[in-house]
């Protein structure tokens, strides 16, 4: 089958060859040669330099959504946290407190360099939790999962003595059940090693948490 | 299979593959080649290749073609390579554009970086009350104690010399004439509540109905329903502040009233006022 063209071809070949454009050509396909490992290596280069930023997490990505969600997620359990350090009365409510405070705080910083990392705002453009299939719907007033609600703060913040540690202990479970279930989601989501580590991370964490949350409410009889 | 492909000169398979298309996998890198040149415009004899009684005219052809053939493949492509990854360049640089700049093609924003840096350098820690010489204010001296911005929806106007402290945290004060529509409050509660480093308040005497104030930056609308009222937020919400992602919105003044509380009872003591 392939042999007659071979014949068929080669006489054109000999034919280039003998005249002077053959050398012309010779010369040209040096030259195209060259040119071509040059362009070759432009590309090459120019694909390594783009390819990081092609291939990260994009705006509207689960990975930035939950980036900035958990932020402000996070953001509450902060503050909570601070505040049962200063104005809890059991003392291992103060010190749990104050771990989930500074923990919590320091994964903010994690989750803000990513962005940052990734060329992208701290703000999103895109409704809470649309990053997390069916998260719009765990949105209430613009607060989500676990999220207390400016009323539960104030009372919070209002309570004294044992009162304040069992409200603060109800909170910080519901709040961790629900970051879970973000980090849950995340984890579904991704394939980003990075945030998949530091996700699991922060699931372990919370877990330990409410084990210890769960015993120490149990202790205050609440 | 194996035997012929790798060595085989470029001329064979282009027969093969006009000649018989299902060869099976292999042939479809010598499939390529095939379509290339005879999409380089010489391929016209390859094409006509079954009358072989045409073969005295080819020759001249062919030779041509050889040299202008694969350049214009080779142009074309690497023009096609070029743009595509030009494009990619630039809505990679276009997305990655410092949000200084998009700051900035906010129409009607007022930076206030560029108008008055001393301004919005200077972050000191004053008690009592600080005279601002913008309206709302969007820097300067501040109160120690900043005003909680966990997304707070204030329903009475704020002392600014905690809301001041916020802008340097970071967070977006969203202020509107008391009356602004109840449906256009509810338009900016929207975006507020649940989010921190944003809050919201009422401010009595605003030239506009609508003012947004970040550190340095400030923007003046007319209707909750502007659009720019969302670039803003998406542009300058911690971006804008001075002191990075981590700082506390938490923690601060959740009472209102327009004289600032002083450090000391105002932690204690704001749910009694």
């Amino acid at each position: 089958m392939t042999a007659p063209t071979t014949t068929a071809d080669a006489p054109d070949e000999t034919a280039v060859a003998d005249d002077g454009t053959g050398r012309a050509v010779r010369r040209f396909g040096v030259l195209a040669l060259a040119a071509a490992v040059v362009v070759g290596l432009l590309l090459g280069y120019a694909g390594g330099l783009l390819t990081p930023q092609l291939t990260r997490p994009g705006d509207s990505s689960a990975e930035a959504g939950f980036a900035r969600d958990m932020t402000s997620h996070h953001s509450q359990a902060v503050g909570m946290g601070l505040l049962a350090f200063q104005q809890g009365t059991d003392p291992e409510v103060r010190q749990i407190g104050v771990d989930i405070a500074t923990g919590q705080q320091g994964e903010i910083g994690i989750m803000q360099t990513w962005l940052r990392s990734w060329g992208l705002d701290p703000a999103g453009s895109e409704p809470v939790m649309a990053w997390m299939p069916d998260g719009a719907k765990l949105v209430k007033n613009g607060l989500m999962p676990g999220m207390a609600t400016p009323q539960e703060m104030s009372a919070l913040e209002s309570a004294q003595g044992r009162a304040f540690d069992v409200m603060f202990l109800n909170m910080m479970i519901r709040h961790h059940l629900g970051g879970v279930h973000m980090i849950d989601g995340v984890l579904d989501a991704s394939d980003d090693p990075e945030v998949t580590r530091v996700a699991q991370t922060m699931k372990n964490t919370q877990q330990t948490d409410l084990a210890n949350l769960q015993a120490a409410l149990t202790r205050l009889g609440g | 299979m194996s035997i012929s492909t790798p060595g085989g000169p470029q001329r064979r398979p282009t027969v093969v593959s006009t000649g018989k298309k299902p060869a099976g996998g292999r042939p479809a890198a010598a499939d390529k080649t095939a379509g290339g040149k005879a999409g380089a415009g010489k391929g016209a004899p390859r094409q006509s290749s079954g009358g072989k009684g045409r073969k005295p005219i080819t020759p001249v052809k062919v030779s041509q073609g050889r040299s202008w053939g694969p350049i214009a493949l080779f142009a074309a492509v690497g023009v096609l390579t070029v743009a595509i990854i030009g494009f990619a360049a630039f809505s990679a640089f276009q997305g990655s554009k410092p949000w200084e700049k998009r700051a900035a093609d906010i129409s009607g924003v007022t930076d206030y970086r560029e108008k008055d840096p001393e301004l919005v350098k200077g972050s000191q820690h004053q008690q009592g009350t600080v005279k601002y010489t913008i309206t709302p204010p969007v820097a300067g001296a501040h109160n120690p104690a900043w005003q909680n911005c966990m997304g707070d929806v204030y329903d009475a106007p704020i002392a600014n010399e905690h809301a001041v402290h916020s802008l340097e945290h970071g967070a977006v004060w969203i202020t509107y004439r008391p009356d602004l529509p109840a449906d256009q409050v509810a338009t900016l509660k929207a975006k507020v509540e649940g989010k921190e480093k944003l809050f919201m308040s009422p401010y009595e005497g605003l030239d506009k109905p609508i003012a947004l104030q970040a550190w340095g930056y400030q923007l003046k609308v007319d209707k909750a329903d502007d659009k720019r009222i969302d670039e803003f937020i998406k542009t300058l919400r911690v971006n804008a502040s001075i002191e990075g992602p981590t700082a506390l919105c938490d923690r601060g003044v959740t009472a209102t009233g327009t004289t600032p509380r002083d450090m000391g009872n105002q932690m204690g003591d704001q749910t009694q006022g």
